[in-house]
């Protein structure tokens, strides 16, 4: 194949310049070399950040000043970083204990993420208890509110080995702290993300008439509980990269005839005012029905999809059946749905069934118990149960498949996300990557890949310089990223291949995939179901809750 | 399929333990605090009636879903938490206006959760609720802390409770029947609760049932008055 033709990345000379600055930026990630952290001032700290924005703004205004520039990231390509605490533990690192700024432990994480008020109110922090973080929340509400005194919006500051994001959206603002690879541009899809989830619960109407109510209204009190969405949501960033990065959902590997016929079940069982229903295991996706009525013209966006798929993945929902608004910010971001969802005859599947209509939950059920019933008769159960339970993963039930499938030595992980999806079906960018094995089973290997694939993305995403095609030789794994107009790939290999070696594997890999694609892709989504009868209740439905006020 | 035969609601603040409560019963065990989204519908098979139990999030008013929660049940449980005055305040501010769509027969119980957490010189049991910020200081802080909230002071609001239905003392259970203090976390009194509930709730439901078509808003017949408004929206 033309692969060698395509190439325009860097030549592995590069790995040189990386070899060099690796030592230096360990050092400094080891110690006290946080000191120059504007991120996180203690009291001492506070005048060091004041100054080094008074000197940064002509750069950070600029539009993505350096994005792309190597003099300021090539020491973080580095996985040095992965020295410190890795997240914590699943769903407890995040606890709301210690985080004083001055805390080493606090100071030495990779990636803070704040959410606060106009009012610089603290509303979320991803280490450390928000109340500890009140005086650093001033010093970033000082910030906006300086540059926007100048008519003005920060966007970015750019500090040694830091990244500082901001995203004001309505009355929020979003901050990341970063010293991951990630650009900001990526970063910003980081906060667009926390963003989202915050408006998935409160909805943006409410959020903004909560603040123009009471300024330094506490909104904690209304979010008590989504923190650790919140704070899945970014751990998922770092453990298992992909949805995020790629903005692509990924499916459940499953053949095609089933998973037709699960779509034909899921148009079949409808309810009044029913919009949507999505069948999931382990927050992938098996496979959705839109309403034709409900959802017409309004295309379901992969982000609000992610989001629904994340959400039931909730261990709130693991038990019972559960009936919750919720707001799809993408579609739209000032309107309630209300879901159903409930987990199918103990097995790991998830249904979410959306609606419009309040108190439609025993309609929901009723829907529910049809599915279930469908899914018996087609004998869908055992085949669903198989594809869960392949994950050779500790607790996770989530429906993967091992990279040794692709039987291509050498070839250690991937991403490929197609791009050729069939026409009208571009509505769900879908992604597949086989599950995270050895040598990536700990949790600083996923970082390092995950930062790895985030640095690659940067570069053949980069606004000034985008590439197509990088050939990437790093210390323990060379790496092979390649878009073309068909698909988006990236490939882990080992560190010993060759650059032959890796075109062999990358070619083996992507006849694996077009011979399996029907398998792992939704390449045919289902067509809108329509509702049996009542087409009139749910047509209508919407304007009870404020949905569909206008095109 | 099983029809619900009554229900019976879970309403408190965040945080006071409505979830870990209906767990500790339902699952026999603790589980990790998990922030309940929305409301969790639970089947409990009772003697011969199928008991519908719904787990609610705390912060149901402001999603407006609280009184379809509360429609048609026949017994609400009222939760708090005997470390923090403020949620036994919650209940008649907040909560009691939720159920007035219950059934007018409806049985209240009030029940102070967390009791594991009173003085008692127990092990540092913290940390049971790493989450809810907003209220730090109530779980986080002191290992112990002597006894904030009442018994009597849940009895009074049960008195209230009944005025403000307009009923009579002697219709009903009396305070001390209907008036718990349970740690979810230890199981104390948890089935005694439930139990209790489920024994006095069957007769209304049985009552309800003799006296034929019910008098409370049936959601599964809903469909019909809900196609009314549509001909007006459309």
């Amino acid at each position: 194949m033309e692969a060698g033709g395509d190439t325009t990345g860097p030549p592995p000379g590069d790995v040189e310049d990386l070899e060099d600055t690796r030592f230096p930026s360990e050092v400094a990630g080891d110690g006290g070399g946080l000191r120059e952290d504007p991120p996180d001032p203690g009291d001492g700290d506070q005048e060091e950040t004041e100054s080094e924005t008074k000197d940064q703004p002509p750069s950070l205004l600029s539009p993505l000043p350096q994005s792309g520039a190597p003099s300021c990231t090539c020491g973080l390509w580095d996985p040095a970083v992965s020295e410190n605490s890795p997240t914590g533990g699943p769903e407890s690192g995040s606890g709301g204990q210690g985080g004083d700024p001055s805390d080493e432990d606090w100071r030495s994480k990779r990636k803070h993420v704040f959410v606060l008020s106009e009012a610089g109110k603290p509303i979320y922090s991803r280490y450390g208890s928000v109340e500890a973080l009140s005086t650093t929340m001033g010093v970033m509400t000082a910030l906006v509110s300086f540059v926007q005194s100048a008519g003005d919006a920060i966007r970015a500051i750019y500090a040694e080995d830091h990244k500082l994001v901001f995203l004001q959206q309505g009355p929020l603002l979003l901050v990341a702290v970063s010293r991951t690879p990630q650009s900001a541009a990526q970063l910003r899809g980081e906060l667009l993300a926390v963003h989202a989830q915050i408006v998935s619960t409160l909805t943006r109407a409410s959020v903004a008439r909560i603040f123009a109510r009471k300024q330094n209204y506490d909104l904690r009190r209304l979010l008590a509980g989504s923190e650790r969405t919140l704070d899945r949501l970014l751990d998922s960033v770092e453990r298992d990269p992909g949805a995020l990065l790629l903005g692509a959902v990924r499916c459940v590997p499953l053949a095609r005839p089933l998973r037709e016929a699960l779509g034909a079940l899921l148009r079949r069982c409808t309810a009044p005012g029913l919009a949507l229903s999505v069948l999931a295991i382990g927050g992938r996706l098996v496979t959705a029905a839109q309403e034709r009525t409900v959802l017409a013209e309004c295309r379901l966006d992969p982000a609000d999809l992610q989001l629904l798929l994340d959400w039931v993945g909730a261990p709130a929902f693991a038990a019972g059946e559960a009936w919750a608004p919720v707001c799809l910010p993408r579609f739209n971001p000032d309107g309630f749905f209300y879901a159903y969802v409930a987990r199918l005859d103990a097995m790991p599947v998830c249904l979410l069934l959306l609606g419009t209509d309040p108190e439609a939950f025993h309609d929901m059920a009723t829907c529910r118990r049809l599915v279930e019933e469908g899914m018996h008769t087609l004998g869908a159960t055992r085949a669903l149960r198989e594809a869960a339970s392949f994950s050779s993963a500790p607790a996770s039930s989530a429906p993967a498949y091992s990279v040794q499938a692709v039987g291509a030595p050498g070839l250690r992980h991937f991403l490929y996300k197609p791009l050729d999806i069939p026409d009208h079906h571009r509505q769900l960018p879908q992604f597949t990557s086989p599950e995270l094995e050895a040598p990536y089973g700990r949790e600083e290997e996923r970082q390092r890949l995950s930062d790895l694939y985030h640095r690659l993305h940067a570069r053949l995403h980069s606004s000034s310089r985008p590439l197509r095609l990088i050939y990437h030789v790093a210390e323990r794994e060379t790496l092979l990223a390649w878009v073309t107009s068909k698909f988006e790939l990236y490939t882990c290999l080992s560190p010993l291949v060759t650059k032959a070696g890796a075109i062999l594997v990358v070619t083996k890999l992507l006849r694996w995939v077009k011979k399996e694609e029907d398998r792992l892709f939704i390449r045919y989504p289902p067509k809108y179901s329509t509702p049996p009868a009542a087409p009139a209740a749910s047509t209508d439905q919407p304007s009870h809750n404020g949905l569909f006020t206008g095109p | 399929m099983r029809k619900p035969d009554g229900k019976i609601v879970l309403l408190g603040d965040m945080n006071v333990g409505k979830t870990s409560l209906l767990q500790r019963y339902m699952e026999r065990r603790f589980p990790d605090t998990v922030s309940t989204v929305g409301g969790a519908f639970y089947l409990k098979q009772w003697r011969s009636y199928n008991i519908s139990i719904w787990d609610t999030a705390g912060r149901e008013q402001f999603h407006g879903l609280g009184s379809m929660y509360c429609r048609g049940a026949t017994a609400v449980i009222l939760i708090y938490d005997v470390n923090h005055p403020q949620s036994l305040l919650e209940l008649e501010d907040r909560f009691l206006g939720l159920t007035d769509t219950a059934s007018t027969d409806c049985l209240f119980a009030i029940v102070g959760n967390k009791v594991d957490l009173v003085e008692e010189p127990a092990a540092e049991d913290q940390r049971k609720d790493g989450r809810g910020p907003g209220v730090a200081g109530r779980g986080g802080g002191a290992p112990k802390a002597p006894r904030q909230v009442q018994p009597e002071d849940a009895a009074a609001l049960y008195r209230k409770i009944l005025k403000y239905k307009m009923l009579d003392e002697k219709d009903v259970p009396a305070a001390e029947q209907m008036c718990f203090e349970t740690s979810a976390k230890t199981g104390h009194n948890v089935d005694l609760l439930f139990e209790t509930l489920f024994d006095l709730v069957v007769p209304v439901i049985s009552r309800q049932r003799a006296q034929g078509p019910p008098q409370t808003v049936d959601i599964t017949s809903y469909k019909t008055p809900g196609q009314t408004p549509s001909g007006c929206c459309a």
